[in-house]
């Protein structure tokens, strides 16, 4: 036994399992959560189901499970529900969804297992996927074109599918005409009255300046007034076509074909049609916006403010973290005081987030950004155009709480470069500020990028400092787009981490959401192992060009 | 006891007591260096004559490392490092306030202990002095490539392959490619601090007729701690013992009939 001791074998594996442990830990989470998550894009069988109740008599319910649990008997009995001979300590309870939300109370309702006396997956099943309430399962009866039948029984799928990619198409048209012109126009109209505000302001209003805003303004009205025109004019044509369904209460129901995005009949698919869903709908769920209150459809939104939060905070941060690396490195003296700012700097990364949310929001927002619109925006007050949480401050606020670490690689840089090639450098008759920026930053390069690899690691997981400074539930418009100056570092934007937080803990269905919650974690880390793997991918490539003398 | 045989490529003798200005290219005079508190140089004088190879001899920490830094001003950037005395180029105190360090070094090139390529390719590093001083025109840059390479004889090596990483060279090669990258701003004299101190006895050989051939353009100062490459490159020697400048001879008068007990001791291996 001493021996084994003697022999460093213990130490082994106590290294080892840790290692180990951490792997397991990794790649659990990252297998629950991507497992979770992507299931939720499967196509799950529709069941269809009768149930026979405690007062004998059956209902039939229709929908997906969502979630199987075993509870013990007593907690039921305990609730009032009796089960006749049933002896088992436990049984199973099925969670399904089953949709109609306009028409049942609750589109998820709790099922025992020994309730249910058939249960069948018919193949005409359909689920359809609307812009509002949710799913709608049901058979399909007819397709109505202004009121007139349009099936015939034979192909009734297919024609629903064309009415359906008809409205699809029609609304794209619709929602195409708001977002791009019609935006565009309001952005315009806003920007003509702040001018008018400005030259009021300024005392330089003069009739010809207001005529001149004022015919401005007409012409835009008249503008709206015709893309609004053809705006009702799509709705209209949407809302020609009607399909009637036969829902799980057995009653014929006529939908709108306009509310209607897709629909499919899982019972009827084979594999590779299951899988070709799921990667649609994986596509549409990173590509689309939220709808009934984030609940359903995608994130594009959220993705998006992540990723351009992060890279705007990126630009912020590593030229702040690098110039002061290098002055504490290469210029301030090496005395007591460097000694307390350097500890300062590395003691700024312990503190907690949510700190920063506070200073950010106070510093930032309030006074500098309320200033900057007393001195630049004066036109829009009392409206704050800088003076409230945005990109902007949140950015910079996240780039305040990475600026130590990007500080703390960098100088690492710097002090690894080998003294011999400063003094090549000086030698040839550089000065100390060529030698840094043709030998030494270069260098320095890679240990700049692990600064800003964990810094983009630390501010993309980020949320409690964003909720303070910018992040919202849902942005009504993206903080870039086609209106001039296309950057609006004003506005406020969607972040993945506070997404899974406000569908996870603040949506009126916590059931329905927590697939969400999961698929939108396993897409938050996506894009934060994207982000660093690009981030070390180029730092590769400048070590191994920058690879210093080992021989 | 080591058998040091002077060459025959050694240049006339002079009289380094007595060198005429146009002979002279640095004169040191009373030259005292501290290092904090501690004294590293004592009071050296001694005449660096042009167009010849000065050797610094001396065991290790005798302070010919140290002075050959005082040349071009390499202890600037030692801060606790304190200079007293005068280094004359041209007639001017290198030490004046009125003296750019930086403009100095162009004119006073330097070559370290071990090669000290920079992460560019051949091209670049060659060219990296040029560039400083704001010379960008291709044709130019090509021409003092060619010409510091040949001069370094590094050019038949390595003429195909200007662009490749400086790294791909071996130690030999990059330490005559940073010598390349020091002539090729044409610098009057060229410090040379034990160049061949980490390599091999071919690459050694090489750089050390490099040397002979040099001395025909610039001045040259080498600091060795091989006896064998200061008799065999070196027309003036000075031995340095403990900060001091002990005796300072012309070779052959060093190494075979020293005045100083010594630098007997040392060139006889007794001490060092």
């Amino acid at each position: 036994m001493k021996q084994w001791f003697k022999s460093g074998k213990p130490w082994i594996w106590l290294t080892a399992g840790s290692v180990s442990i951490s792997l397991i830990a990794v790649l659990g989470l990252l297998i629950l959560i991507g497992w979770r998550g992507l299931s939720f894009f499967w196509p799950a069988q529709i069941h269809e189901m009768e149930v026979r109740a405690n007062d004998g008599s059956t209902s039939t319910i229709i929908g997906e499970i969502y979630e199987t649990e075993s509870i013990p008997i007593e907690r039921l009995q305990e609730s009032g529900v009796a089960l006749d001979n049933f002896n088992e300590p436990t049984l199973e309870r099925w969670l399904i969804k089953v949709g109609n939300r306009e028409y049942v109370p609750l589109d998820f309702s709790w099922v025992l297992e020994p309730q249910i006396v058939r249960d069948e997956t018919p193949a005409d099943l359909a689920v359809f996927e609307r812009t509002k309430d949710g799913n709608f399962y049901g058979y399909v009866v007819d397709v109505l074109e202004d009121g007139v039948s349009v099936a015939e029984q034979r192909s009734i799928r297919e024609v629903l599918r064309q009415r359906i990619e008809r409205a699809v198409e029609l609304n794209g048209q619709a929602t195409d005409l708001q977002d791009s012109e019609i935006s565009a126009i309001n952005y315009q109209l806003n920007q003509l009255r702040l001018e008018r505000r400005a030259l009021e302001l300024a005392g330089n209003l003069t009739p010809a300046e207001e005529a001149r805003i004022a015919a401005e303004e007409e012409q835009l009205r008249q503008d709206y007034k015709v893309l609004e025109e053809q705006l009702f004019a799509l709705r209209d044509k949407a809302s020609r076509d009607q399909v009637q369904v036969r829902d799980m209460r057995g009653e014929v129901v006529t939908l709108p074909m306009y509310r209607m995005l897709a629909v499919h009949f899982p019972n009827d698919m084979g594999f590779f049609a299951k899988l070709g869903h799921f990667f649609v709908q994986i596509g549409k769920f990173v590509s689309q916006d939220p709808r009934e209150a984030n609940t359903e459809g995608g994130v594009f939104p959220a993705i998006f403010g992540t990723v351009f939060m992060v890279l705007l905070m990126s630009v912020i941060v590593t030229p702040f973290g690098v110039v002061a690396a290098i002055y504490l490195h290469e210029y301030a003296g090496k005395n007591a005081i460097t000694r307390l700012i350097r500890i300062a700097v590395i003691n700024l990364a312990g503190v907690p987030s949510i700190v920063y949310g506070v200073f950010g929001l106070g510093f930032f927002v309030y006074m500098v950004g309320g200033s900057l619109d007393q001195i630049f925006y004066p036109e829009a007050l009392p409206n704050p155009t800088f003076g409230t949480p945005g990109v902007m401050w949140a950015a910079i606020t996240l780039a305040i709480l990475t600026l130590p670490v990007v500080i703390v690689s960098t100088e690492e840089g710097l002090s690894r470069i080998p003294s011999t090639l400063r003094e090549g450098s000086l030698a040839l008759g550089a000065t100390k500020a060529e030698t840094l920026w043709r030998i030494i930053i270069p260098m320095a390069s890679p240990a700049i990028m692990t600064g800003l690899i964990l810094a983009v690691a630390r501010a993309a997981g980020e949320v409690a400092p964003l909720m303070l400074v910018g992040v919202v539930k849902s942005a009504p418009m993206l903080p870039v787009d086609g209106n001039f100056p296309y950057f609006h570092l004003d506005r406020k934007f969607m972040h993945l981490g506070f997404h899974i937080y406000d569908v996870g803990f603040q949506s009126p269905n916590v059931e329905a959401a927590r697939p969400l919650v999961y698929a939108t974690s396993f897409l938050l880390v996506t894009i934060i192992i994207g982000l660093n793997l690009t981030a070390i991918g180029v730092r590769n490539h400048l070590r191994e060009k920058y690879r210093s003398l080992e021989h | 006891m080591i058998s040091v045989t002077p060459t025959e490529n050694q240049a006339e003798r002079l009289d380094l007591e007595n060198l005429s200005a146009e002979e002279t290219a640095l004169e040191i005079r009373n030259l005292n260096l501290h290092y904090g508190d501690a004294q590293a140089l004592y009071d050296i004088s001694m005449a660096i004559p042009k167009n010849r190879v000065t050797a610094f001899i001396g065991p290790s920490g005798c302070g010919k490392s140290t002075l050959l830094r005082c040349i071009n001003r390499m202890n600037d950037l030692v801060e606790i490092c304190r200079i007293s005395g005068e280094i004359r180029l041209h007639e001017k105190n290198i030490y004046d306030k009125d003296v750019d360090a930086a403009a100095l070094r162009r004119n006073v090139g330097m070559v370290f202990q071990r090669p000290n390529p920079f992460p560019k390719s051949i091209y670049e590093n060659v060219v990296y002095g040029m560039r400083l001083q704001g010379v960008n025109d291709r044709r130019t840059l090509d021409e003092v490539v060619e010409r510091s390479l040949k001069g370094a004889a590094l050019w038949e090596e390595v003429k195909d392959r200007l662009n490749a990483s400086a790294f791909s060279l071996s130690g030999g090669q990059q330490q005559r490619l940073v010598i390349a990258r020091a002539i090729a701003i044409e610098p009057e004299v060229l410090l040379l601090d034990e160049p061949t101190s980490a390599l091999d006895p071919i690459s050694t050989l090489t750089i050390e007729e490099l040397i002979t051939d040099l001395k025909e353009k610039y001045t040259v100062v080498i600091v060795t701690h091989n006896m064998q490459q200061a008799a065999r490159v070196s027309d003036q020697t000075a031995f340095m013992y403990m900060g001091k400048l002990i005796e300072y001879a012309d070779t052959n008068t060093l190494f075979t009939t020293p005045s100083q007990k010594q630098t007997e001791d040392y060139i006889t291996g007794r001490y060092g």
